[in-house]
């Protein structure tokens, strides 16, 4: 830790609440989430004292002046009431690998130096966060004496591919715990938990980048901690282009999802059916923007997958899914459908072959995004017409796959 | 004249006897050499073989490529049989040599001396070209995994282009290295790299003309559209 950063905490002499802001480059919308959480620190918890702590990754668009510079002059304008405590800000560059989870390090070590009561760490891109989201996320840590709050949004029926068809599905199956948004980027959690993180030597891999919000979901799981998750109505990024930082961003997170595989196999393996966590929050119906998807664009990806990048697949995959694959991709993009079956199979496959590197880890993950863009494009075609609940409910059937196939993984685990 | 008879049989039986006994502890040291050095040979084939049977060599093998191009050459032995046969093979070699050098003939001194100062040569050589050839695999792979991310449908021959060059750039290193006409090979090789570079030059710019016009007006009019974006968020 910097000497100037350990000053300021040291000149704070402990906090009970403490939010963490990761950012990088977020100008246009830093603004309006420190004020949300103002207000929301003001309103929910007046009579504690709490930290704003702004994680930052090097921004050269005045991210950084930006939070320094955003207060609420007249709180009476939002509140009844007014804080007891003024809200101390912290603005500080992280240090290590550049990536979301190197910020989140920071951020748990000054809940350990401040020695918190509860955390709570929020995307600085958000656009809908509002000062709910500080109640929702930090009162089951405070009152009910829960860990580790998960989020629980509404979002589009497209958005969120890879949770929606692999980390909440396999996360599932594996530990046991239905927690849908396991990657969803802003948590709230108890100040033990925080120090329980950073106890953990991974600064240096995948979850230093975006792996940490499935690490931080699957330890809380996996270590036994108390575990719900919160409504917190939509979530609405910034606007920018999500096809820009799939490669790493899907690799990154799957490394992670199957790093942890390996970590907790004597969990997952005896583990049974999965359960529901507890639910708070109250939920409603929001009116989401549409969102376009090219699904001409992934199945002419996943094809050339099929063209070109067959001889790793082999390595991989058995030879009858090889074939099902084969046989896809002959099909037109009117007719192109990616049963479930074949994915669990596709996934557990990654997975096992990950486990035991028979493929370079790294180009393993690369090589399955045509397969996902694959399964992406034939979920999107099916469910055109559908609405978000029936849309909701084959993601529970997927979900289901995952959790009736597992033997075929634990088998194939076991003898390669 | 019988005596003068006698002196030269016993005088040249003499010389023979003495060139025998002076030959005959060097027979018996090469045979010795020979023994113990099949011996050692043999107990470091095994020694190594379990090491990279313990190691998991042959799975390691398989995720660089070894594997593959070994049954591409042919062999239908394991790369762990192949390795530690490979220093059986290198050791046998060094204990003829060592050997017949116990023979101390003049004929086979000067050979075995200049065989010894080209050895590190060898092994320097043979090493640059398997680092080549897994280097050139590992690229290879990457390259086309990209391309194949980045939905480009000359993905395979990109991929073969860099696994290609990289082969033939080891394998100059290691033919120079191995001293074999070395001033020949780095023309060739300028050459053939200028070469390839230009025919790639006048390709893209008279041949692929109407190509490179065809792909920028596909890519305005798409654009232009506000085709072949998503806007869903993966995460």
């Amino acid at each position: 830790m910097e000497k100037s950063l350990q000053s300021q905490l040291e000149e704070i002499k402990g906090a009970d609440i403490l939010i963490g802001i990761p950012s990088y480059n977020n100008i246009s919308t830093i603004g309006h989430v420190v004020r949300a959480v103002t207000a929301g620190l003001a309103k929910y918890f007046p009579g504690a004292k709490a930290v704003i702590f702004n994680s930052d990754g090097g921004s050269t668009d005045g991210t950084q002046e930006e939070v320094k510079r955003v207060q609420i002059e007249d709180f009476s304008t939002i509140l009844t009431s007014y804080p007891l405590h003024p809200v101390h800000k912290i603005v500080t560059p992280y240090h290590g690998v550049p990536g979301k989870g190197s910020a989140f390090r920071a951020i748990f070590e000054a809940a350990g130096a401040l020695n918190v009561k509860a955390c709570a760490v929020v995307d600085s891109d958000l656009r809908s966060i509002t000062p709910e989201w500080m109640d929702l996320l930090l009162t089951p840590v405070i009152e009910e004496g829960f860990d580790y709050v998960a989020p629980l949004y509404a979002r589009h029926k497209f958005d969120g591919t890879i949770t929606n068809s692999i980390v909440y599905p396999l996360t599932r199956a594996l530990y046991g715990k239905r927690v849908r948004q396991p990657i969803g980027g802003d948590f709230g959690f108890s100040g033990d938990l925080a120090k329980f993180y950073l106890t953990k030597d991974v600064w240096e891999t995948d979850v230093a980048r975006f792996g940490i919000d499935i690490w931080m979901t699957t330890l809380a799981v996996a270590e036994g901690y108390k575990v719900c998750q919160s409504y917190l109505g939509a979530k609405i990024h910034d606007a920018k282009d999500p096809g820009r930082d799939l490669g790493p961003m899907f690799a990154q997170v799957v490394s992670s999802v199957f790093w942890l595989m390996a970590e907790y196999q004597h969990l997952w393996k005896v583990s049974k059916e999965s359960q529901e966590v507890p639910t708070l929050g109250f939920r409603y119906e929001v009116g989401l923007e549409p969102v376009s998807v090219n699904t001409d664009g992934m199945i002419e990806n996943f094809r050339l997958g099929v063209r070109d990048l067959m001889e790793i697949w082999r390595k991989i995959l058995l030879r009858e899914t090889v074939l099902w694959l084969e046989s896809i991709g002959r099909l037109s993009n009117e007719a192109f459908s990616f049963p479930q079956d074949l994915w669990v199979r596709v996934v557990y496959n990654f997975a096992i072959a990950y486990y035991k590197g028979s493929v370079h880890r790294e180009h393993l993950l690369k090589s399955m995004i045509p397969l996902y863009l694959g399964r992406v494009a034939s979920f999107v075609k099916e469910n055109q017409e559908s609405s978000a609940r029936e849309v909701e409910e084959k993601v529970e059937d997927l979900c289901e796959v995952f959790e009736e196939m597992k033997p075929f993984l634990i088998e194939r685990w076991t003898t390669g | 004249m019988g005596e003068v008879w006698r002196i030269a049989i016993t005088g040249s039986f003499n010389k023979f006897l003495g060139k025998v006994l002076t030959f005959l502890p060097n027979l018996l040291a090469m045979i010795t050499i020979l023994i113990v050095g099949f011996l050692v040979a043999w107990i470091i084939k095994m020694v190594l073989l379990r090491f990279l049977k313990a190691i998991q060599f042959d799975r390691l093998s398989e995720k660089w490529g070894l594997t593959y191009m070994f049954s591409k050459g042919g062999m239908s032995y394991s790369p762990a049989h192949l390795f530690s046969g490979f220093f059986y093979w290198i050791i046998v070699l060094i204990t003829l040599i060592l050997g017949i050098n116990a023979l101390e003939l003049t004929a086979t001194q000067n050979f075995i001396a200049r065989f010894f100062n080209y050895l590190p040569h060898l092994f320097a050589a043979l090493i640059i070209l398997v680092i080549g050839y897994l280097i050139a695999i590992f690229l290879g792979q990457a390259v086309l995994i990209a391309a194949v991310n980045a939905q480009m449908e000359s993905a395979r021959l990109l991929s073969r282009v860099i696994r290609w060059f990289i082969i033939i750039l080891s394998l100059t290193m290691a033919l120079s290295q191995l001293g074999i006409a070395q001033n020949v090979i780095v023309a060739a090789f300028t050459i053939l790299f200028g070469g390839i570079v230009l025919a790639l030059a006048v390709a893209f710019g008279w041949g692929g003309r109407e190509l490179a016009r065809d792909f920028l007006e596909k890519l305005y009019k798409r654009k232009e559209k506000g085709e072949g974006t998503d806007h869903i968020s993966h995460i």
